[in-house]
């Protein structure tokens, strides 16, 4: 029987107070998730007992090593339903994934004119990556308007798809809003005109499963430190064609087949794709994350952060004077509001206080607030240790915040 | 924060960051500086009147927080008759006072009990920057184009 407070009591951070002497309400796992023991033990151990480096040496530990990390491909590659190993690169993160895909896929492929997808509602990696390249070559970047619910206009999509279109790249979550694309929709209406699709599933991995050839994407991106894993590493899923044709997305040692001082020649991916001494740690690491997440399971894992987020929103839309952002009730677990009178960076002041972490600000989605006439919103997001108690803290908490600032 | 300065935030610094006594645009502004944070779009239009390097009239208008407006609306303010001469140490007497890392304590550098409310930001590091958001650009103009 799935049950949060058991789950929460594998989370090293939740056994302390805060500095003020409260629980930790840990509310913002849209910007990074807390990690859990085996984690943390699996990296200490990695290092206390087998350390050494990969693909490269013949002595143990090194053998120890590069069987572990090439494991890990194997987890990520099920992870992701991916249909190869090879189609899985580690990257540094999210954006380091999106900057190389944009650098090494896009740039050779984009002439003047040519045109570039994305929607209105990403992150800035989403965004300036393509759009610098765009302005380099005199290519359009093109956006994918959202409706006033926060929802993208998918009719408006298929009006922007031409075979002048060399990248669709949109996120699969609203780090922002928390609303769900409907990704089979768009790659779908991106085949019809050969268009590579690019997806941004940092919000996603967390919280739902992902099924690379279900989807048909081209690229698929997440970051380890949101799916309960150590920060500085990544992964970019890319079909094998595509990592194949790509030339390396970073140069250096490790990726080479042979090299003379006019000329070098390379292996085939993923290791072409891999430069330098990998962080070893950051993936063996992120090997325990998908194996917490399996041991759990995605079935769990959504209905508990689907209950929890349906939760917070009955509560949430019961309180005087708070506006939810976004009108759909079938989202991501992240929630945006506005509480009336007061500015969301005091919210947070206010409640950091009560030992309750949220996030404020434009979310590193500048383009969506704007269009949303919004300078600034509070976000809650959830993750499997949150709990219903989590949530009643934070309503007793902005009613006392309404009651001292307003 | 402990509780004196706790009353000031309540007492004053909410009362100033409702107080419209200096807001809006002055029509026969000299300068008008823009102060923007971007880390979180807190972002204010001050004007300024000045007149033989007095100030002779400050306002502002834009959008932020309780902190960054507050701070504004104080500055506006208290800068009305200084000098550009007077402007700086006062600025600097400010920045002290919201400093963490400041060895003096924040009523040792002013009795005046709007200012002295913004020492809570020394409990919170990271809302300094509210805090000295128009400050700091005013004493950016000042070192630049202002004084010349």
């Amino acid at each position: 029987m799935f049950n949060p407070e058991t789950i929460k009591q594998q989370f090293p951070i939740f056994k302390q107070k805060t500095p003020l002497g409260q629980d930790l309400v840990y509310l913002d796992n849209a910007a990074t998730c807390q990690k859990p023991l085996a984690v943390i033990d699996r990296i200490t151990d990695f290092y206390a007992k087998e350390y050494g480096t990969v693909g490269r040496s013949s002595y143990w530990p090194a053998t120890e090593t590069t069987k572990n990390y090439n494991e890990v491909r194997g987890k990520v590659q099920r992870l992701l339903n991916a249909a190869h190993v090879d189609e899985i690169v580690f990257t540094s993160g999210t954006t380091d994934a999106i900057n190389k895909v944009a650098n090494s896929f896009l740039r050779p492929r984009l002439n003047a004119g040519d045109v570039v997808i994305i929607s209105e509602m990403e992150h800035h990696a989403n965004l300036i990556p393509w759009q610098q390249i765009c302005t380099e070559k005199g290519a359009l970047l093109k956006v994918i308007p959202i409706l006033d619910s926060g929802e993208l206009d998918y009719e408006a999509l298929e009006s922007l798809l031409t075979n002048k279109v060399k990248l669709l790249a949109v996120t699969g979550v609203s780090n922002a809003l928390g609303i769900k694309n409907d990704l089979l929709r768009i790659i779908k209406a991106a085949k019809g005109f050969e268009v590579p699709v690019f997806i941004d599933a940092a919000q996603s991995v967390a919280h739902s499963e992902i099924d690379v050839v279900a989807l048909d994407c081209d690229f698929l991106v997440f970051s380890g430190h949101k799916i309960y894993g150590p920060t500085g590493v990544g992964v970019l899923f890319g079909k094998r064609e595509r990592l194949r044709e790509m030339a390396p997305l970073s140069y250096g040692g490790g990726i080479v087949k042979e090299v003379t001082i006019e000329a070098a020649s390379f292996q085939q991916s993923p290791n072409k794709h891999e430069a330098g001494t990998p962080n070893i740690a950051g993936v063996i690491g992120l090997g325990a994350a998908v194996d917490f997440i399996n041991e759990i399971g995605y079935a769990e894992i959504s209905a508990h952060t689907k209950a929890i987020t349906g939760y917070a929103l009955e509560q949430l839309k019961a309180m005087e004077g708070i506006q939810v952002i976004g009108d759909v009730d079938d989202r991501a677990p992240v929630i945006s509001f506005v509480m009336e009178g007061v500015h969301a960076h005091d919210l947070s002041t206010f409640l950091n206080e009560k030992g309750i972490c949220i996030r404020a600000g434009h979310h590193c989605a500048q383009p969506l607030m704007h269009r949303l006439n919004l300078m600034a919103t509070a976000r809650i997001s959830f993750a499997i240790y949150n709990t219903k108690a989590d949530i009643d803290a934070l309503i007793i908490a902005l009613k006392e915040t309404q009651a001292f600032l307003l | 924060m402990n509780d004196r300065i706790k009353a000031l935030y309540q007492s004053h610094i909410l009362v100033n960051a409702k107080d419209t006594s200096h807001q809006g645009k002055l029509e026969d502004a000299t300068h008008v500086l823009e102060a923007y944070n971007p880390m979180c779009g807190d972002r204010y239009t001050v004007s300024l009147k000045i007149v033989d390097d007095v100030i002779e009239k400050a306002t502002f208008d834009g959008f932020g927080c309780a902190i960054s407006k507050a701070s504004t609306a104080v500055l506006t303010k208290q800068i009305e008759g200084k000098t550009l001469v007077e402007i700086k140490p006062f600025i600097e007497l400010f920045h002290e006072l919201v400093n963490e890392l400041s060895d003096q304590s924040p009523e040792s550098l002013t009795s005046d009990e709007d200012l002295l409310a913004f020492a809570a930001a020394r409990e919170f590091p990271e809302r300094k920057v509210c805090a000295t958001l128009s400050w700091e650009e005013l004493l950016l103009s000042l070192r630049g184009s202002m004084m010349k």
